[in-house]
């Protein structure tokens, strides 16, 4: 068992990567009640092209696989996982995203027990035709929640519009026709190529005595087979530079119209140190241009073109990656000009100054010691990262030396107009 | 575990020492009693106040401060419970042993002195143009309310079910009573709340009491007031017919909202049972509701009970297909059905337990669950604790689960959903 102190943070970490292959990261956080513990694999959404484990040939399944295996994983022969969770008096859930699926436990008693339901439930699959018709409909219900939220329509139709072939447009939880194909054939496949230990991670943080528990999970882990790793081969097609659809509006009855610009990323094959220098250099010009100590947001605040929903992001993965700005407007034209303008403006004349950057800089680090409060965001957060081959606790020195020419490069990376797109909602016309 | 002192007569400091966590967290909460008009002055006042000050005219230079600080964060929000209305102002930042020299908690205070202590007013008035952006932000915000479905049908069944009482008062109060105010009739609520409001200050983190008090007493001292008892919770709960209510909107999934009406409140002596008799209702994933709703029949993603205790309300919410009313609207009532003839396990309740005490201890882990969670219980009891909660959870019975099912009514079923045409 490896340990790394973070002196700065007064945080530290265990690590060991067993025998067969599964990351395990401890963190024990003094004072705190409360065990957090996510297991999580590098499998999500977009993962819908791979050869399977043992086989030569490329194969696709149905899209919204990955959300619904998810939910097959908490159904066993003896019942609900959740009733085992339950007794323990441990809050159990799990979530699937475009790159990964995390199942999860909260406990603040009976930790072992809880870790040992955990590993056990997510390394025992048990899928018959009976149980995957099902959850058809209750996944279908999920979809059409999802349906009826306008925001959520916004966010996805944005991405759904920058890209022509990758996946990533492709909808988490799939369509309502596309989950009627899934079989437990299809379930085994993903679940035999992707939930191998060597492809997952294990992160317990909180209130946890690293020691006994790395034994603990070691000891399980070693009385279970699995089969030989592989390298999982997955295939993604290629992705053109510009938006694909450059405008696209949708009609909700909405109380007032949404506006959301999709920008694009044009590097988005990075990883470790490279992608996360990129990463927080871009959140940095975002909250320069689009803040609150923006001239934008001053001004488009003052002219009421934003509303208290008006929010912007900057997201990255490894193969796609975009920015967004977006808010509830009763004039969106005016608005999607005057963010233009700015984005603009910028690449015209850097609109950065040191004592921008300085101050941005400290904000950051702020930002990033009061998220280490959280041991759901250190749990999440730290896996996204490893699994981006980065590493979370690089936050701080890296925002401590992150250069202005950072900062240049990261924003050419979404300032080409060619990538942009514009998704609006707009109120069904009287 | 918060320490209190008083300050002033109305003026109470709860101060709760701890390193666990990386920042220190404070939070002042002014209290007065809800209606639908002030409701409306307090929330715009909360974002006038936020966005502007006399030292800090404009956003920017008032948000560039906080940035300097380390990211600071400081807003302010509404709330209500029971029949009172709460604006907080809430901050947090980054523990001084971090950045040695840099006296950050101090310089906090100052920043929450501008905010509370130097409005920017000019002859009694704020100005104009602060206050007809934050009336419109508050009145959008009131109607975004029409965007959330789930949201939406919450407030209907809430209407319908208790018209005109705090049960259905927004917090944020009617875009009418928004668009009222003036320039003047804010001041008033300013001095109105600052000088009257019961006023309760938190602090959780690595602190030194007697800093703090000094601290408070040069930055933001706080008056004298007159301590007045909100009024109580008054209830009827006698229920002569169900009311069905039926809406329809541009959507695609069935919102039913089941409203049902309990005598059993916060303030009752059976209120911690009441919460057992909510958990195996449907308030966690081991629940009749969550067990058949939505495994064994498929029919729902999601299908939840929830105890509004301070409106003695429990109330049950399900995304269904909309053709299925009736037979969700049996379903739900079957489960209730199972709870009041005593169809209950030992397995179930000690789950609900369980996951109740997990969920309370849990809470500790946020300096914000902390302070919320004390606000509310130290009405019951100013020495509460987490264990004592345990304790009264754990001698809830069997036939006490049973005897709070019994209480409770079906008072209104309302359905939002798609209009003809509009559903597939």
């Amino acid at each position: 068992m490896k340990e790394v102190i973070f002196d700065q943070l007064q945080e530290k970490i265990y690590t060991e990567t067993l025998d067969n292959g599964l990351k395990v990261v401890i963190l024990p956080k003094r004072g705190y009640s409360k065990t957090f513990v996510t297991f999580t694999t590098k499998y999500g959404s977009i993962d819908r092209t791979f050869k399977p484990h043992g086989k030569n040939e490329f194969i696709t399944v149905p899209d919204g696989i990955a959300h619904f295996l998810e939910h097959k994983m908490f159904e066993k022969e003896d019942g609900d996982v959740f009733q085992k969770f339950g007794l323990n008096g441990a809050s159990a859930n799990a979530y699937t995203t475009f790159g990964r699926t995390a199942y999860l436990f909260s406990a603040t008693n009976k930790v072992m027990e809880n870790t040992k339901v955990l590993l056990d439930f997510v390394q025992q699959p048990y899928f018959t035709a009976q149980t995957v018709d099902k959850e058809k409909g209750i996944i279908a219900q999920e979809i059409t929640m999802y349906d009826d939220q306008p925001d959520w329509r916004l966010y996805f139709g944005t991405i759904e519009n920058l890209y022509k072939e990758h996946p990533v447009k492709i909808d988490i939880a799939g369509t309502v026709e596309s989950i009627q194909d899934i079989t437990a054939e299809h379930l085994y496949t993903c679940y035999e190529t992707f939930y191998h230990p060597s492809n997952m991670l294990l992160f317990v943080v909180g209130a946890v005595n690293p020691e006994e528990m790395m034994a603990f999970i070691k000891e399980d882990q070693a009385k279970k087979s699995f089969n030989q790793p592989e390298p999982i081969e997955r295939q993604f097609p290629l992705e053109t530079k510009a938006a694909d659809i450059p405008e696209r509006i949708l009609t909700m009855d909405v109380s007032k119209p949404k506006l959301n610009i999709g920008m694009k990323c044009t590097t988005a094959e990075q990883q470790g140190q490279e992608m996360l220098e990129t990463e927080l250099s871009a959140n940095l010009v975002l909250d320069n241009l689009f803040g609150r100590t923006s001239p934008f947001y001053e001004k488009a605040n003052g002219e009421g073109l934003v509303d208290e929903s008006f929010s912007y992001e900057f997201s990255m993965e490894e193969g796609y990656g975009f920015a967004m700005v977006g808010s509830d407007t009763e004039e969106p034209d005016k608005l999607e000009a005057l963010i233009r303008r700015t984005i603009k403006e910028a690449k015209e004349s850097w609109p950065v100054t040191d004592e921008d950057l300085e101050r941005m800089r400290r904000k950051k680090i702020g930002q990033f010691m009061r998220s280490l409060n959280s041991i759901e965001f250190i749990a999440n957060q730290y896996t996204r990262y490893e699994f981006n081959e980065m590493n979370l606790f690089d936050v701080v020195p890296t925002l401590e030396k992150l250069s202005m020419d950072k900062l240049k490069t990261a924003f050419a990376t979404f300032s080409d107009d060619s990538s942009y797109t514009i998704f609006k909602v707009l109120p069904p016309t009287v | 575990m918060f320490n209190k002192t008083k300050l002033q007569n109305g003026v109470h400091l709860y101060i709760r020492k701890t390193k666990q966590f990386k920042t220190v967290n404070v939070t002042i909460k002014w209290k007065a009693p809800l209606e639908q008009k002030t409701a409306s002055e307090r929330t715009v006042l909360a974002n006038v106040l936020e966005e502007s000050n006399a030292q800090y005219p404009t956003l920017s230079t008032m948000r560039k401060a906080l940035d300097e600080l380390y990211g600071t964060v400081l807003y302010t929000d509404v709330s209500k419970r029971s029949a009172e209305h709460t604006v907080s102002l809430f901050a947090e930042c980054v523990n001084d042993e971090y950045f040695e020299g840099e006296d950050i908690f101090k310089q906090l205070w100052q920043l929450i002195q501008a905010v509370v202590f130097k409005p920017n007013v000019k002859d009694g008035a704020f100005n104009q143009a602060v206050i007809e952006r934050e009336k419109r932000n508050v009145r959008d915000r009131i109607r975004s309310i029409y965007d959330d479905k789930t949201r939406y049908a919450q407030k209907r069944m809430l209407e319908i079910m208790k018209p005109d009482q705090p049960a259905s008062i927004s917090a944020y109060g009617t875009e009418e009573a928004v668009a009222s105010i003036s320039k003047e009739s804010l001041y008033q609520t300013y001095e109105q709340m600052i000088n009257n409001d019961l006023i309760d200050i938190y602090v959780v983190g690595d602190v030194n009491e007697s800093e703090i008090i000094a601290q408070i007493k040069e930055f933001i001292p706080f008056g004298a007031r007159e301590v007045k008892k909100m009024s109580a919770e008054q209830h009827d709960h006698s229920v002569d017919k169900v009311k069905t209510v039926r809406e329809q909107q541009d959507m695609k999934q069935g919102k039913l909202h089941l409203g049902f009406t309990t005598p059993v409140s916060f303030h009752h002596p059976d209120y911690n049972k009441m919460q057992i008799m909510n958990g195996i209702f449907g308030g966690f994933a081991h629940s009749k509701l969550f067990m058949n709703v939505r495994e064994k029949e498929s029919m729902a993603y999601y299908a939840n009970s929830a105890f509004s205790s301070h409106y003695g309300i429990v109330y049950v919410t399900a995304g269904i297909d909309a053709d299925l009313e009736g037979k969700a609207v049996q379903l739900i009532s079957e489960q209730l059905t199972a709870l009041q003839q005593g169809d209950i396990t030992e397995v179930e309740l000690n789950q609900t337990v369980a996951l109740l005490e997990n969920s309370i201890l849990g809470a500790n882990d946020s300096a914000r669950s902390q302070i919320e969670i004390y606000d509310q219980y130290k009405e019951l009891d100013e020495n509460f604790t987490a264990e004592k909660l345990i304790e009264k959870w754990q001698s809830v019975t069997l036939e006490d689960v049973k005897e709070m099912a019994n209480t409770i009514q079906l008072e209104v079923v309302y359905l939002l959903s798609g209009k003809e045409g509009t559903s597939k």
